[in-house]
């Protein structure tokens, strides 16, 4: 049991640091990212490529996560323009839209030029005991990552001038405006944030298991689901209803049935999304 | 405006000429006819097409009724239409039952879910985004079900209805005039309620919700109504497209094969429209074989349509292509086709 839920708790971690990228941009004017699995993706393959040209794993990973970021701003630099131009009632739905065809044009250039295309990052070593329980190295360093990142975020978020501007612009854009904050700089800043934050998942997760061209949209739907059962806008939320996830989707999937367990995640989910309207960290 | 009927005042707002609100519909009716007889009745090929084209049209127009009229984002129609062919299939290969029951059967569950989706959205009053996700959850639980239950389904091997009409799943102009008829019926229900108190109730409560309850409108009641309606067309298409195919799987109602298609259609015809949908269906149809030769770019090309239609057509592009028109030909020479009272279209376009 106990190495079912340590297990479940570094799945979790991943979900969370998905979640995080989705959420933070939903924050910032109500636009879900679409598009967003596929940076992740974007990066896997930059990463592949890097390395398949003999550049150290380190490197290679930094390039990559540098690869979703620029793809994240040129996204809010372009598309998103027209987008936030629009009240807050047409968003939604052409921010849906556009990230939905830019989601089609990343995975149709990357199943053109590299179909076969696919990272995995393999950290050999003997497994390490934490708590008695034996973890593959991968899976150790993928979750101390994540941690790392996910506390710095939140220092981030709640120390540094900066991100208590972002945190005014999720509250009231037009207060945040009153005070001398650039609605639209932070904007931009959080999509090459979350871009990053993608690149930094495409990393992590194929420590564990290796990220395919084709994985793209199951990412943008784990980040939604993650993103929403936290409460939009919300990083410790994302984390939490990550981890949350996590344990219940490997709790279910080794008591149950593997085949279940997604169903009882995604149960999980609408029931939180029932029980909680607003998500567990809503307002 | 809970009691059903239109108040006699609001009534005489509604424009004098109801019989023309029914003239887009019976000239699509007319082209739906007409058209395979000049032109490819004889091409099995090109007829299948359109039988997609039109099956695509029916999930677009239930779409179009739940969310482009009350706001409530459904991300199920392929799990609703799963729903209705699974129903149809389940029934008529194991318990042998006549095929037109399954489809009834398929028809009502499907609406029954749709319905019991949108009470719940309703009652715990979730947002655009909230419902999207719950019925997303929804979709890929469904899909996951039916890879799981083998033994109703047949898992990733599909399942072949054993009871499917011969002479439908051989003689594709049968199955093309059977979804042609169906889209026409969904198209005359969707405007039959446009021009109810129903049509005054879902214009309402898109534009302010608040205010529409305020005013009196049980916006819970109306949301349900139409995400039944919408849910019980999804179902049916879904129950007739798996009766006129004769074999379905799990892919052929999966999120990204149809959740996706329909809701380009519907923002391509334009939110709310009548023949949106319909249009959009055919469009896309074209679209979609000019691209069957263009291999791995079909993608590309695909996502960099959707984004060159939203970001120069918003408002959809029949409706951007029409303002266009109209500018140019001065205003009552259009004549005096079906329009809204001119104090709530100013209001719209505001």
């Amino acid at each position: 049991m106990k190495a079912v839920i340590l297990d479940g708790i570094i799945l979790g971690l991943g979900f969370g640091l998905l979640g995080v990228g989705m959420t933070l941009v939903y924050g910032l004017g109500g636009v879900l990212n679409l598009a967003y699995g596929e940076f992740a993706v974007l990066a896997a393959i930059v990463v592949a490529q890097a390395i398949s040209g003999g550049m150290p794993t380190v490197l290679a990973a930094v390039l990559g996560i540098l690869a979703a970021a620029t793809a994240g701003v040129l996204l809010d630099l372009s598309l998103m323009r027209p987008v936030y131009r629009q009240s807050t009632g047409h968003r939604v739905l052409l921010g849906l839209m556009l990230t939905l065809g830019l989601a089609f044009v990343i995975e149709g250039v990357l199943t053109w030029r590299d179909p076969l295309g696919g990272l995995t990052i393999s950290i050999g070593g003997k497994p390490i005991s934490i708590l008695g329980v034996p973890i593959a190295v991968g899976s150790v360093w993928a979750a101390l990552i994540t941690l790392a990142v996910g506390v710095v975020l939140l220092v981030f978020f709640a120390a540094t001038t900066f991100g208590r501007g972002v945190r005014s612009v999720i509250q009231d854009e037009l207060g945040a405006r009153l005070v001398g904050i650039s609605p639209s700089l932070v904007r931009t800043v959080i999509f090459g944030l979350s871009g990053a934050l993608a690149g930094l998942v495409a990393v992590t997760q194929s420590m564990t298991s290796p990220l395919t061209v084709s994985g793209g949209f199951n990412l943008t739907v784990y980040a939604l689901i993650v993103s929403v059962v936290g409460g939009l806008g919300s990083v410790a939320g994302a984390f939490l209803a990550g981890i949350l996830l996590g344990i219940v989707d490997d709790v279910s999937a080794r008591y149950i049935g593997s085949y279940i367990s997604d169903i009882v995640l995604l149960g999980a989910a609408a029931l939180t999304i029932l029980v909680r309207p607003r998500g567990l960290f809503g307002s | 405006m809970t009691g059903g009927r239109l108040p006699a005042r609001l009534g005489n707002l509604v424009p004098v000429a109801r019989g023309r609100a029914f003239l887009p519909i019976l000239a699509a009716g007319v082209l739906v006819l007409v058209v395979p007889q000049v032109w490819f009745a004889d091409s099995e090929y090109t007829t299948s097409l359109a039988v997609q084209a039109l099956a695509f049209a029916g999930y677009a127009v239930g779409f179009n009724l739940i969310f482009g009229t009350t706001n409530q984002l459904f991300l199920c129609v392929g799990a609703l239409a799963g729903i209705g062919a699974y129903g149809t299939g389940i029934l008529s290969n194991h318990a042998s039952l006549p095929i037109w029951v399954g489809i009834v059967a398929g028809t009502i569950v499907a609406a029954a879910v749709g319905g019991l989706m949108s009470w719940v959205a309703v009652r715990r009053s979730l947002g655009v985004i909230f419902t999207g996700v719950l019925t997303l959850a929804f979709s890929f639980a469904f899909q996951d079900l039916l890879f799981g239950q083998q033994h109703l389904t047949g898992g990733s091997t599909g399942q072949t209805l054993t009871a499917a009409a011969a002479s439908l799943a051989d003689n594709q102009i049968g199955g093309y005039y059977l979804f042609g008829a169906v889209v026409i019926g969904f198209l005359i229900i969707f405007r039959l309620l446009q021009i109810s108190h129903f049509g005054w109730a879902f214009r309402a409560l898109r534009d302010d919700e608040l205010a529409a309850e305020l005013a009196g409108v049980n916006v819970a009641r109306y949301r349900i109504c139409a995400a039944v309606i919408g849910s019980a067309m999804i179902g049916l298409t879904g129950g007739l497209y798996a009766y006129s195919e004769g074999f379905i799987s799990p892919p052929t109602f999966a999120f990204d094969q149809v959740d996706v298609t329909v809701l380009v259609l519907v923002a391509f015809g334009g939110l709310g429209t009548l023949l949106g949908p319909l249009i959009a269906a055919v469009v896309f149809a074209f679209v979609d074989n000019a691209l069957v030769n263009s291999g791995q770019l079909r993608e590309l090309i695909y996502g960099a349509i959707i984004v060159v239609i939203f970001l120069g057509f918003r408002r959809g592009v029949p409706q951007t292509l029409g303002a266009i028109v109209r500018r140019f030909i001065p205003h009552d020479k259009v004549g005096t086709r079906w329009r809204l009272p001119l104090s709530v279209r100013q209001r719209e376009r505001s």
